[in-house]
């Protein structure tokens, strides 16, 4: 054989195989969090290991649309998960214990279920309980059933406003703590004021201001940014219960869940309407509490005690009330 | 000689057809409010049809997935999460038949989720329509003429 | 004007090494492809594999390497080469002078390009899936390579480049209209010429440069013979020739050159074949249905075509057939049987069908070789200029691991020059629609009937394909 055909053969071998084992070798030592729709599998891994007070560097990637990250209940800006592009993320566990990871963008039906879990070892610095579950929540503390039917007997005939009930409630013997607020439905509050010389419509404004007064501008636009991104999708950007995937949730019965593990008994229901009054102001906010927290079990709705911090949640809730009260109608402007 | 009369005839009036303005009657510019279903991998009113001057509002409201609406042309876009509706408003200047399509990935046939913008008459499509007739008539007129395209 | 006669490029042609290289680029890149389809992340459009195969390539084949250099792709292609190499026993020697393989050849009956015809409509009809999942792109560039390897080992010569490969086939019809042409000097010399060296392969026949007089070729002794199983002594037109440059070597009487000459030099000789007529069916409906189905706004199109196997896919599929073998030439037959008596006689009431036979059939669908080359063009342009921006990204990080080879990784997807987009699908179709009418009139010439009726069927389905795509 002449040199020039050894060498020429010995070259395209070398450039074969190094075409082919470059790519795999740095394909293998890359370990990527790929991110699907929950149809596809959800996260990949989706439970992670971490060890407390050390940095766990994570690089993750869509495989198909648009996905977010954030961690449960931890202080940290969501990061976007972009198809065929990668995240770098550092997170850094203060406390050991099982932390949850989620899907920060709306990417179907099944959205919330692409969750994982990311379990951070070591031992407790000091000695407090490792995430704000371990604190009883106070639809069990008060012992309420949130399955039960809760509807108001008796419904404004127009939207009640909280500034009119300012100026009604000011020679009022109210209450307008946070204990009762939280504890009582609007219609409970509106059965139990003190019987005065107001019509029914003053006494739903009253009711209107106990609920303003206990909330903040700033929850009221906290809660609205986690509604838009969590919950309007389902309910309604009005909250009328007609977000985009009300119809499919309604349609797809049991189907959607065919995919997912242990979910036999399940229905599928039409989201909750904040609209109706007779549905939302009989509930209390401990009540909404107890059904964010827990999820619809099996309805569609979703369990997000694991992901909103307790103050998140009563941001989002009285933002919900306002679907009924308006708190600017005769604002002096 | 005659031939070449015509040659340059039909030349210009290609060029006329070709470059002339497009005559417009003017109508009163509205405002114009659509509202596009964005879901895989389609937008629900996919042919829109608007007046040269109008603004024209686009609401956005996606239906599974994270997607956007890119107005070829106009070269603006916004993106909507589903639950989220954006609004692009803009004003319609530029007349003609647009794409918009999808600028957010959102599965395997995002690069073809697409619809239609028609501001006004489709321009070109009038215009090329023209030019196609005034070849053929060259051609049938001149079956066998010299032509400019191949010397031989 | 002979190309080849400039020393830098003839040089060039005639060395071995310097095609070697290329190729080497070539196949290195293309197991790259393969790789990064398989491996690289599963999003179509930021897959390095879809963005360069369907993006880069596919602009790069059909506006410039088709409608300029001809088969100039095929030159270039990587696909044979493993098996070309593995049939020789040599990467730059000559060949054995025994054949190590099989070395069949190709049965009589499949010598035409319908097979050609059957793998494009087969990608055609799941081109969907093909286009956006790198997967699947990753498998079928591996499986034409594997395919080429066993054609190799099997058949004599490049079996799989003249028979089977989609591409090549439509390559070489529309070659036809390229500028650029591989053709003998002089017909006396490969007339008289011993053993026919260009074709048998130099030491198949036993060549000895040295006792030619005089010795022209240092490289003929290591030629072999035409992998396109072309004799190029007999070229007329560009269709099956590979432009792979081995009869330049070859030649021991330097009698090869590369022509540039004026574009579709080749139409004026309309060819009679029905395979290649109706790949020019094939090509022409693709593209008009790509047109509607791809760049259209009817969401139920797109997901019949995409969702293969569902009961919508089988009515695309069959709607896509019958379309390309039913619809467009049944209307391009009955049009010219209408009028396929001299028109001065017998202007309307010819009876359908009479006089209209596969010659003149296919020798007219010669005027449908640039109108749909040039609706291709249009259609690519569309497509190219709106993803152009996704190659800059993947270039940057190829497998989809976070990387930022070049600064681009994080380059926003935006569609290129949009406002020159209609004007230009405007020029690209008249264009065709004139070139095409040009050719109809010299096709219709050879077999003595009326250009019209061939015409106006150009024109309509220009129109169709205006409307379409403006």
């Amino acid at each position: 054989m002449k040199r020039s055909e050894l060498l020429s053969r010995i070259f395209i071998t070398v450039a074969v195989l190094g075409a082919v084992g470059a790519p795999l070798f740095v394909w293998a030592r890359t370990p990527l969090i790929h991110a699907k729709v929950a149809e596809d599998g959800g996260w990949n891994p989706d439970v992670i290991q971490a060890n407390a007070g050390e940095p766990l560097f994570l690089k993750l990637t869509s495989d198909d649309v648009v996905h977010g990250f954030a961690v449960g209940q931890m202080d940290m800006q969501s990061v976007d998960v972009l198809p065929g592009k990668v995240s770098n993320v550092t997170l850094t566990f203060d406390k050991p214990g099982i932390y949850t990871f989620f899907c920060t963008r709306w990417c179907g039906l099944n959205h919330w279920r692409m969750r994982g879990t990311i379990e951070v070892s070591g031992s407790p610095s000091d000695h407090e309980p490792a995430l704000s579950e371990a604190a009883e929540p106070l639809y069990v503390t008060l012992g309420l059933d949130i399955d039960a039917p809760h509807d108001a007997l008796v419904i404004p005939r127009s939207q009640p406003s909280a500034i009119s009930g300012q100026q009604l409630a000011a020679n009022l013997p109210i209450d307008l703590s946070t204990d009762y607020y939280r504890a009582y439905s609007p219609y409970q509050v509106f059965d139990e004021l003190p019987n005065t010389s107001l019509t029914e419509s003053q006494s739903w404004d009253v009711v209107a201001y106990i609920w303003q007064s206990n909330t903040t501008n700033e929850s009221l636009s906290d809660g609205q940014q986690l509604y838009a991104q969590n919950c309007a999708a389902c309910h309604g950007e009005n909250g009328a219960g007609n977000g985009v995937f009300a119809d499919d949730l309604a349609a797809s019965g049991e189907s959607s869940m065919q995919t997912m593990a242990g979910a036999d008994q399940m229905t599928m229901q039409t989201p909750v309407d904040f609209t109706d009054p007779t549905r939302m102001l009989g509930a209390s906010p401990a009540l909404l509490q107890g059904k964010i927290l827990r999820g619809g079990m099996g309805t569609g709705m979703p369990m997000w005690g694991s992901i909103f911090t307790e103050e998140q949640i009563w941001d989002l809730i009285a933002y919900l009330y306002s679907f009924q009260f308006d708190y600017h109608r005769g604002e002096a402007q | 000689m005659q031939s070449r009369f015509f040659l340059l005839l039909f030349v210009m009036a290609g060029l006329v057809v070709a470059f002339a303005p497009f005559p417009v009657r003017p109508i009163a510019p509205q405002e114009r409010t659509f509202r596009i279903e964005a879901g895989q991998f389609a937008y629900s009113s996919s042919e829109i049809k608007v007046n040269p001057g109008d603004t024209v509002n686009i609401q956005l409201v996606s239906t599974d997935v994270v997607h956007g609406l890119y107005v070829d042309g106009y070269d603006i876009s916004i993106e909507a999460d589903p639950g989220q509706t954006k609004t692009l408003s803009f004003v319609a200047d530029k007349p003609g038949s647009f794409r918009f399509r999808c600028n957010v990935t959102c599965g395997a046939m995002h690069p073809f989720m697409i619809g239609k913008l028609s501001v006004g008459k489709k321009v070109w499509f009038y215009r090329s329509i023209g030019l196609s007739i005034i070849a053929i008539i060259g051609f049938l007129k001149f079956p066998r003429r010299p032509v400019l395209i191949t010397a031989h | 004007m002979e190309l080849t006669r400039l020393p830098f490029l003839k040089s060039a042609l005639k060395s071995r090494y310097s095609q070697l290289a290329v190729f080497i680029v070539m196949l290195v890149g293309y197991i790259f492809v393969i790789l990064a389809g398989l491996i690289g992340t599963p999003v179509g459009s930021h897959n390095f594999s879809i963005v360069f195969v369907w993006i880069a390539w596919w602009a790069i084949l059909i506006l410039v390497a088709v409608p300029f250099f001809g088969r100039g792709w095929c030159a270039v292609c990587p696909i044979p080469l493993p098996g070309e190499w593995l049939q020789r026993g040599a990467v730059l020697n000559p060949p054995d002078k025994k054949p190590r393989w099989l070395n069949l050849r190709w049965p009589k009956f499949l010598r035409n390009i319908w097979l050609q015809n059957i793998s494009f409509l087969l990608l055609a009809l799941f081109s969907s899936v093909l286009l956006t999942t790198p997967n699947i792109t990753g498998i079928v560039l591996a499986a034409m390579l594997f395919a080429a390897i066993g054609l190799s080992m099997i058949f004599e010569r490049r079996a799989f480049c003249r028979y089977l490969c989609p591409v090549g086939g439509f390559i070489g019809l529309y070659s036809q209209t390229a500028p650029i042409e591989l053709r003998i000097k002089d017909k006396q010399v490969c007339v008289v010429c011993d053993g026919k060296p260009c074709y048998n392969g130099a030491s198949t026949v036993g060549l000895d440069v040295q006792r030619l007089n005089p010795p022209l070729s240092a490289n003929s002794n290591t030629g072999y013979g035409c992998p396109w199983d072309v004799f190029p002594g007999g070229l007329t037109k560009n269709t099956y020739c590979g432009l792979c440059m081995e009869c330049i070597r070859t030649c021991p009487h330097d009698n090869i050159a590369i022509n540039l000459r004026p574009f579709s030099a080749d139409l004026a000789k309309p060819s009679t074949r029905l395979d290649e007529a109706f790949k020019a069916f094939i090509m022409l409906g693709s593209a008009m249905i790509y047109a509607g189905v791809l760049l259209g706004p009817w969401g139920a199109f797109k997901d019949a075509a995409y969702n293969v196997g569902t009961s919508a896919w089988f009515i695309y599929a069959t709607i896509f057939l019958a379309i390309i073998f039913a619809i467009l030439p049944g209307f391009f037959w009955l049009m010219i049987s209408l009028t396929s008596r001299p028109f001065a006689k017998h202007p309307f009431g010819a009876p359908i069908g009479r006089g209209v036979g596969v010659r003149k059939f296919a020798s007219l669908t010669t005027a449908l070789i640039p109108l749909g080359l040039m609706f291709w063009v249009a259609f690519s342009l569309s497509f190219v200029l709106t993803n152009a921006t996704y190659i800059l990204a993947s270039l940057s990080d190829p497998l989809g691991l976070g990387w930022n080879l070049f600064g681009t990784a994080n380059a926003v997807w935006q569609p290129m020059l949009t406002s020159i987009l209609a004007p230009a699908q405007t020029l690209a179709l008249v264009g065709g629609l004139i070139w095409s009418a040009r050719t109809a009139q010299k096709a219709a010439n050879e077999v003595k009937v009326s250009s019209v009726p061939v015409v106006i069927y150009c024109f309509i389905t220009t129109l169709v394909m205006l409307g379409l795509l403006l």
